[in-house]
């Protein structure tokens, strides 16, 4: 008789016993998958925020102004960015381009000023890079060459100013001389980032460059690439478009070597995959220990079997394959279920609001899992491979017991 | 022989002690003259502050009126900040920008900031006080600058709150302008020093028209200060020196 | 009942296989449990301590005016009779040390010309003898050595030292102004630079000693803030009403916890509490679910047993509590073990810490950041999973004994 055949009577003749291994192998499935979902959701998040605010995947700036940075030097600047930008958007490599001025500023409201960070972006670009429009909560966005400003929700607590208020920004030009705008507040944003809540002020990029005099400039040009795993060619390829244009003193960096952030990105990463591999163990504990019950259970079976002339070689394949075939339907139908939970959570995202109580300004941090290969696809297999791993080792110390043994064990 | 050295030295202890109070007479009176000097009841001037940091030079030129000590009004013309204005009126500061809808009042450590990221701060501007108010003066001698003798003062905070505690005079002997002026840190530290390059006559009185304040602590940190044309004691419009003349 | 109890612990043993495979899956449940517990306590300690520590203490006496216009480092609004504070705080056993607060100028490299960058920080003046009541900023000490009073030293943040380059053995010039206004310069030696899990304290700030600070701002014994330190930080406000208290004879001055002063620097990761939240919950999940099936299994491979003992005449109670003993047994047995293996994990990484920067690699692009996780004890969750693991497999069990209990005695002993 084929083992395979065998193996199928079985599973269905004891229904409960299947059912049982099978639903424990599926569970432990389907959490590993919405684990890891979730783990790169987070991860995701976190890159993402680092991508759309600070470094994009590689960020154009003029040589002199890292090692200025704290000053703030408008005069080191990217030149001449709408040509640069124009030219940027034609390379297939290239995703979205965003221009940004980034400028110090004071808010300054009923004789009372508050220090800030201002942004001179292109709200249109910016659709697709730093993505303000999903972080609106009040008004819309300001309107490109307009004295409009985008405050974000901690400083419009601060300041007092809700939409349709009028402010006026102070800060310095280009030239070290003055600056000072007066603004209408069109919208409050909640950046998903508590420090940005705080600080980061946005207008349209014109409108910056009128106010700090900047002519067609910018102080950085941010990059999103097609492919995040080919950042490193987009950015040298980035550098030859920027000599082509003749700017000897701009270069484009790719986001590894921005810095601080790629760091921490890679600490993050390494935390999340350690949690991940903790999981990952306590799964694999369970579905092991499942196989390995559901054949010390059935010694008396095994004895039957091996009385009536199987040899122990085949009773370890025919438990293999048992183990196999239960493991398959199971783990497919854990990973199916997870990923159809993720893709509901990811669709509403888990909000997590109640847990930031009496955090009066952080933004209700939303988390959206993803799915990919590693929570799907390698999950099934490793599920499906560790059930019938398993199944070895008892199966075949059962097997090499005597008949008479086993058929005493009750 | 006892009596006739008591004399001696009584008269020689009188002698010194007149000596001595001509001597410190004479700190005052060139702080007074040299302020006397400063003072005009109106005066209209263009000129240009030139500022130098690290990373290079920048030019702004501008207008300014004052009345007495109390008021002044400083407009800019150069392209950058053309338009933007600097009104002081006793020890307030305003600020006015064509792109602002409203004025700015500086406050309280606003005041220490500099203007225009030059060497001077607001606070520079106010204050109507004299030096001698807020100094001790003492006489320390003569120098040549640039071939003139000029007296050499010195200047001790009398109390607290003065910003530069120590600070070295260097005034014109004929002028009664100041040609060279060091300023200290409590610590004694030169902080800044200011030097006359360039003096006018205008209706009768020395004027600076070129000055550069240098920051003896930073490299390349300096601003020039430059009058190009000025005018003393000439009637100035009604209402100049206003909230309202601001956006005018 | 002592019955029961044999009876349990016999079937524990002839079942041993069964139990430790159960208990097994358990173990490795409630040991991960505890682990990913702590650590993420100990995460959230982390950032609680890195402003406790090392930047408000556990609250802060200050001049009202002082609090309120905070952001601006007003030096001229000061405690002017910090010793008279002092006392009055004498009764409530709270550790204090004094602090002078500023805004300056950094300045290297003037002596030998080379000086071009200078940077705007914040200095602190403070009292080298008592600062370690309150702070650990001693223990962050990278390079050199702490501060010793009444010396003209400096201690710097190490990504300004960076910026600056500059290193221990190099003299600085500080330009601020004293707290009537006037201009002074400090010329310090960098004793020591710090290396601080609190990046604000890298980035920008200087320390010197206070009886320094006091000479050279005119301040004549007034201080901007005394922080203080007590136990209960987590919950101040008890703590916080008793010391308004005390305080009631001054009333220019405010008292402001830790939560108030905390200043936000970047953090990134927003969702990490609730997250962790999900993440725990997931592990109880698996772990129950563990548990769960292989109980159930079991138990049902046992009915048999179950028909033999009723028909040799016990009673339904005995026979479900002599299955609830023996649950009860592997939860204990199962949760006992991963108590032990999951405190083992966790004291390890109380005491050492996991330094998953050795595992990233390559660190030193940029500032350095701290990359040791380090967990923090949570005896709720230790004594709670050992709770858990015993009730959830008596739990467990009871379902399909019952189940079994339900049969005709004859239809058990029928059972396969």
């Amino acid at each position: 008789m084929k083992l395979a055949a065998l193996a199928f009577r079985n599973i269905r003749r004891n229904r409960r016993r299947s059912v049982l291994s099978g639903s424990a192998i599926a569970l432990a499935t389907l959490i590993i998958t919405l684990m890891f979902s979730i783990l790169a959701g987070i991860l995701g998040d976190y890159r993402a925020n680092v991508v759309r605010y600070l470094t994009g995947h590689v960020r154009l700036r003029n040589m002199a102004y890292d090692a200025n940075e704290r000053l703030n030097p408008l005069h080191l600047s990217v030149p001449g960015y709408r040509d640069l930008v124009s030219r940027l958007e034609e390379e297939p490599g290239v995703a979205a381009v965003a221009p940004r001025i980034q400028f110090a500023t004071a808010v300054y409201r009923e004789e009372r000023t508050f220090g800030g960070l201002g942004l001179g972006v292109d709200f249109d670009r910016e659709q697709a890079v730093m993505q303000v429009q999903h972080s609106l909560v009040a008004g819309r966005l300001p309107r490109m060459g307009q004295r409009e400003i985008l405050l974000p929700a901690g400083l419009a607590a601060e300041v007092g100013a809700g939409v349709g208020d009028k402010l006026t920004l102070l800060g310095k030009n280009k030239y070290l001389g003055m600056a000072g705008m007066t603004f209408t507040v069109t919208g409050i944003a909640r950046f998903p980032v508590a420090g940005f809540n705080r600080s980061f002020l946005l207008v349209p990029i014109d409108t910056a460059e009128r106010l700090l005099k900047m002519e067609g400039e910018a102080t950085e040009v941010l990059l999103l690439a097609r492919d995040d795993r080919r950042v490193a060619a987009l950015a040298a390829r980035a550098n030859e478009i920027v000599s082509e244009a003749g700017l000897t003193g701009v270069e484009a960096r790719a986001w590894e070597r921005i810095g601080m952030w790629h760091t921490l990105m890679r600490l993050v990463d390494t935390m999340y995959n350690f949690i991940a591999l903790f999981f990952f163990i306590l799964g694999t504990t369970v579905i092991i220990n499942t196989t390995m019950m559901v054949i010390f259970e059935r010694l008396r079976e095994i004895g039957t079997i091996s009385a009536l002339g199987m040899k122990p070689g085949e009773i370890v394949r025919l438990f293999f394959l048992e183990a196999f075939f239960i493991s398959i339907i199971a783990a497919l139908a854990g990973v199916l279920l997870g990923s159809a939970l993720t893709a509901v959570l990811s669709r509403t995202g888990v909000d997590l609001s109640r847990a930031m109580q009496g955090v009066s300004f952080e933004v209700s941090p939303v988390i959206r899992p993803k799915l990919n290969a590693r929570s799907t696809v390698f999950v099934f297999f490793y599920s499906v491979a560790v059930a019938s791993l398993a199944s070895f080792l008892p199966s075949r110390r059962a097997a090499r017991i005597q008949p008479v043994e086993a058929l005493r064990s009750i | 022989m006892t009596r006739t050295l008591a004399v001696v030295r009584l008269a020689a202890f009188l002698l010194l002690a007149t000596a001595t109070a001509a001597f410190a007479q004479s700190a005052e009176d060139i702080v007074r003259r040299l302020e006397a000097n400063q003072r005009f009841r109106t005066q209209e001037a263009e000129g240009a502050l030139i500022i130098t940091d690290r990373f290079g030079s920048r030019t702004k030129t501008f207008v300014s009126y004052a009345e007495g000590r109390e008021r002044m009004l400083l407009a800019f013309t150069n392209p950058e900040e053309k338009g933007q204005k600097i009104l002081r009126l006793q020890d307030e500061i305003y600020l006015y920008f064509p792109d602002a809808e409203e004025v700015v009042r500086l406050q309280g450590s606003a005041l220490k900031e500099a203007v225009m990221g030059s060497d001077f701060s607001y606070e520079d501007l106010t204050g109507e006080k004299s030096l001698l108010d807020l100094y001790e003066v003492r006489l320390l001698g003569s120098e040549k600058l640039q071939g003139r003798e000029q007296h050499l003062l010195e200047l001790k905070a009398r109390g607290r709150g003065v910003a530069y505690p120590l600070q070295k005079l260097w005034v014109d002997a004929v002028e009664f302008i100041p040609r060279r002026a060091a300023y200290y840190a409590l610590s004694g530290r030169l902080l800044k020093t200011l030097e006359v390059l360039e003096v006018r006559q205008v209706a009768g009185r020395s004027v600076m028209s070129r000055a550069i304040m240098r920051d003896a602590l930073k490299k390349n940190s300096s601003t020039e200060f430059r009058v190009d044309r000025v005018k003393l004691d000439q009637p100035l419009p009604k209402n100049l020196f206003s909230l309202e003349a601001l956006s005018w | 009942m002592k019955f029961l109890f044999a009876l349990a612990w016999k079937n524990l043993s002839r079942y041993s296989r069964r139990t430790l495979i159960t208990a097994g899956a358990l173990a490795v449940g409630v040991a991960v449990f505890i682990w990913m517990d702590g650590w993420l306590l100990g995460a959230e300690r982390e950032s609680e301590r890195n402003i406790i520590w090392y930047e408000a203490g556990s609250a802060k006496v200050m001049n009202r005016q002082y609090l309120e216009e905070i952001q601006t480092i007003p030096l001229k609004q000061v405690i002017s009779d910090p010793a008279a504070v002092e006392r009055a705080l004498e009764g409530s056993d709270a550790a204090a040390t004094r602090r002078v607060v500023f805004s300056a100028e950094l300045f290297v490299g003037l002596e030998d010309g080379s000086g071009e960058g200078s940077l705007f920080v914040k200095g602190v003046g403070l009292d080298p003898e008592t600062d370690g009541r309150v702070f650990r900023l001693a223990e962050t000490v990278r390079e050199g050595r702490f501060l010793r009073g009444g010396e003209p030293e400096l201690l710097l943040g190490d990504w300004l030292a960076r910026d600056l380059s500059a290193a221990v053995g190099n003299w600085v010039t500080v330009r601020a102004r004293s707290r009537y206004g006037a201009f002074q310069t400090l010329d310090l030696e960098v004793v020591g630079i710090l290396n601080c899990p609190n990046p604000l304290i890298n980035q920008g700030m200087i320390f010197l000693p206070l009886d320094l600070a006091d000479e050279a701002l005119e301040m004549e014994g007034a201080v901007s803030e005394i922080a203080l330190s007590f136990p209960e930080w987590q919950n101040p406000t008890g703590r916080l009403a008793e010391i308004r208290r005390s305080l009631v004879g001054f009333p220019e001055l405010a008292v402001a916890d830790w939560r108030e002063l905390a200043s936000d620097f970047l953090a990134i990761n927003q969702g990490k509490r609730a997250g962790n939240g999900i993440l725990l919950l997931l592990i109880f999940i698996i772990a129950a679910v563990g548990i769960s099936n292989t109980m159930l299994m079991a138990v049902y491979e046992r009915v048999r047993e179950i028909g033999m003992m009723r028909a040799l005449g016990m009673r339904d109670l005995s026979i479900r509590l002599a299955f609830l003993l023996e649950a009860g047994g592997i939860g204990l047995i199962g949760s006992g073990v991963g108590l032990a293996l999951g405190a083992g994990l966790n004291w390890y990484m109380v005491r050492w810490g996991l330094d998953l920067g050795a595992i990233v690699g390559d660190m030193q692009i940029g500032y350095r950041v701290h990359s040791v996780f380090r967990s923090a004890w949570h005896p709720q969750a230790l004594v709670g999973a050992l709770v858990f693991g015993v009730l959830a497999s008596m739990a467990i069990s009871f379902i399909p004994s019952s189940r079994a209990l339900k049969l005709e005695i004859t239809d058990c002993l029928r059972h396969v």
